[in-house]
């Protein structure tokens, strides 16, 4: 009977053959799953031979003490057997995957995969923020619309950052052979243009010949007569619901042209205006200040010469007439109100 | 509504050619060899004007929406920004939306039509930008007044000539903003011009129309006309969904003078009133903005094109968004 004496067999002698064969175990595994299956196999016999062993012992007259032997015999070699098993067991759990042993005997690893999965896991959490924050920086451009007036809305407003340096610009990269060029990081293929200067002529003659083309000197509206000594080709109809053509000339041309060419002052327009606009106020201004001179009758008198001198001139002249006429007496008819104004005035002067 | 160009621009030939969906026959040459492309892009040096000034350049296209007022506000302040004094004329008489663009429409107070009628001298009608002091606009006339149109070339004319005597000294640049089609307003606005710039998207619409834009530019007398490609997608054009630009050229025959990719930027932008080459850091639209702006001033073409985009390179940590 085998000494029961389970001994580990120490680990460094049985695993690197394991692990030279395989890292991660799968043949120790398959290795194990046979053994298993061996073990299996055995365990049914054990019962066979304590069976046959006990059908064989069962014969005859020495059947009570043979049944104690048997018994005792039956019951060591059910131990020893039990025994073997424990021990084989205990070596396949020994004999594990060396992908425990590793991570048993080499700490550092764990620590470099962790590491990957978290670098991994940061660069791509890094990513999303930046591409969510590029999102929020430019809303869209519908908010300058909105800020120039174009639309009404409630939004805020987007810049744009000015560039400034056309020459120095690190967006365009051309290749040493000139095959290629890099622009805003995506590389086109050069192709070199095979347009020639013949080809380009002909192409200009089959245009001449083709469109022949005046420029039209004179606008026509419908009704309008052509002039007689006009080339017809020269002549454009406009229709007189034309959106924004027309053949008035309001304006004309020699005043036009000064108008464009004027570079200092007020336009001439503005001017005119303005001028205008002088000559009404002060024609207002004048208007205002005769309405303002009201004459009084009674101030109109100290203004007015005195009647006397007058009245001696007549006197004078009736003394003349009488002295002509030798009359003395009469008075003249013609004088009847002066003679009594001034009758009235002597009256009042005295 | 009676047609405005009934019997004006019918051309007198009727076996006309116009632009057809076939490209026009080359002369039998052999491919020209693929050299070093130079002259691609320049940054690090001021562009030397070149030309007489002031320089006179009307922005049309024929087709609306293809983006001629972006042009004219970004193009415009792309060469104040570089040091050139520049007067952006809104020749809309109907519709009026440059001064939108450059958020200054709270500013405007008086127009060319005031100027005429001498109710404003010249000066007043300028609105000065106060980002940039050497930028100013002139609107041509409120959206209700109308505009005799036998005066308004003359008129701009005139005003071209009082820009060039006033006594701050004559600018660098005249931009004007052309309406669409090819009215009575397009005739106005292309009078004074002594270059154009065509602006075109990559459909065959407005190739159509662009082609007949510089049929009628050239009949006119103004010879040097180049083309900026508008709202390019190189994924559409990768796909063979759209023309590419080389395409583009190859049906109008015209110098290139920038290739403007599409940019949803343009249309914040516009809401903010502040245009997209101002923007920091630029998006790719506002640097084609100004390479265009700096080839203007050298009357200089573009000899290169961005073709596709090339697949980026995905490095392990492109995950962290490396």
């Amino acid at each position: 009977m085998a000494s029961s004496s389970l001994q580990l067999h120490p680990i460094s002698i049985s695993i690197p053959h394991r692990v030279s064969t395989n890292a991660f175990g799968l043949k120790p595994q398959s290795g194990f799953n046979k053994r298993y299956q061996i073990w299996k196999r055995k365990n049914k016999y054990p019962d066979f031979f304590i069976e046959a062993s006990a059908s064989s012992s069962t014969s005859g007259e020495d059947k009570p003490i043979m049944d104690e032997v048997t018994l005792a015999s039956l019951k060591s070699n059910g131990i020893a057997v039990l025994q073997r098993q424990i021990s084989k067991l205990q070596q396949t759990i020994v004999s594990s995957p060396p992908v425990v042993f590793l991570v048993k005997n080499s700490p550092g690893s764990t620590y470099m995969l962790g590491f990957c999965i978290a670098t991994t896991a940061l660069i791509i959490a890094v990513r999303v923020y930046l591409a969510r924050k590029s999102r929020h920086k430019r809303p869209g451009s519908v908010a300058d619309l909105v800020r120039r007036g174009q639309l009404n809305s409630g939004r805020g407003i987007s810049k744009t950052v000015m560039y400034d340096d056309p020459f120095n610009n690190p967006q365009v990269k051309i290749s040493k052979n000139n095959s290629t060029v890099e622009m805003c990081g995506k590389v086109y293929k050069l192709a070199p243009v095979t347009l020639t200067q013949e080809e380009q002529n002909i192409h200009q003659k089959r245009r001449s010949r083709a469109y022949q083309w005046k420029r039209p000197t004179i606008f026509l509206k419908e009704g309008d007569p052509i002039p007689a000594d006009v080339d017809p080709d020269t002549v454009r109809w406009i229709p007189a619901n034309h959106p924004f053509a027309t053949t008035i000339n309001d304006i004309t041309e020699d005043l036009a042209q000064k108008n464009v060419y004027q570079k200092h002052g007020v336009p001439f327009r503005i001017q005119a205006e303005h001028e205008a606009l002088q000559k009404k106020l002060e024609a207002l201004q004048s208007d205002q200040k005769l309405n303002n001179m009201v004459i009084d009758p009674g101030t109109a008198r100290n203004f007015e010469r005195p009647f006397k001198s007058n009245n001696k001139l007549d006197d004078q002249q009736q003394v003349e007439q009488k002295s002509a006429n030798g009359q003395t007496g009469s008075r003249p008819e013609s004088q009847p109100n002066s003679n009594g104004k001034s009758a009235s005035e002597e009256k009042q002067t005295l | 509504m009676t047609s405005l160009f009934s019997s004006t621009f019918i051309p007198s030939n009727p076996l006309h050619k116009t632009l057809t969906l076939t490209k026009p026959p080359k002369p039998h040459q052999k491919p020209p060899p693929i050299g070093p492309i130079h002259s691609v892009l320049q940054y690090n040096r001021k562009p030397q004007l070149s030309g007489d000034t002031p320089r006179v350049v009307v922005i049309t296209s024929g087709k609306g929406g293809v983006g001629k007022t972006t042009t004219t506000a970004n193009v415009g302040l792309s060469l104040a920004r570089l040091g050139f004094s520049v007067v952006a004329i809104d020749a809309d008489v109907g519709l009026r939306n440059l001064d939108l663009l450059l958020g200054l429409e709270n500013r405007v107070n008086y127009t060319v039509v005031e100027v005429l009628n001498g109710d404003c001298r010249l000066d007043q009608a300028l609105v000065r930008d106060k980002r940039w002091s050497n930028f100013e606009l002139l609107c041509i006339s409120k959206p209700r007044s109308k505009l005799p149109l036998g005066f308004g070339g003359k008129a701009l004319v005139w005003l071209v000539d009082a820009l060039k005597d006033r006594p701050e000294g004559s600018p660098d640049f005249i931009l004007i903003d052309c309406p669409a089609g090819i009215d009575a307003g397009f005739i106005t606005a292309i009078t004074p011009a002594n270059e154009a710039v065509l602006v075109t998207t990559p459909d065959i619409t407005a190739l159509r129309d662009a082609d007949r834009v510089t049929g009628l530019l050239e009949c006119d007398g103004i010879r040097d006309i180049k083309m900026i490609v508008n709202r390019v997608r190189t994924d559409l054009i990768r796909g063979e969904d759209m023309m590419s630009v080389l395409d583009v050229q190859e049906m109008l025959g015209l110098a290139l003078l920038g290739v403007i990719p599409e940019d949803s930027e343009v249309i914040r932008s516009t809401n903010r009133g502040f245009p997209l080459v101002l923007n920091k850091p630029p998006t790719l639209a506002g640097l084609a903005f100004e390479q265009a702006a700096w080839r203007l001033v050298e009357q200089d073409s573009m000899k290169a094109v961005m073709v596709e985009e090339e697949p980026k390179k995905k490095g392990f940590f492109s995950f962290f968004g490396g």
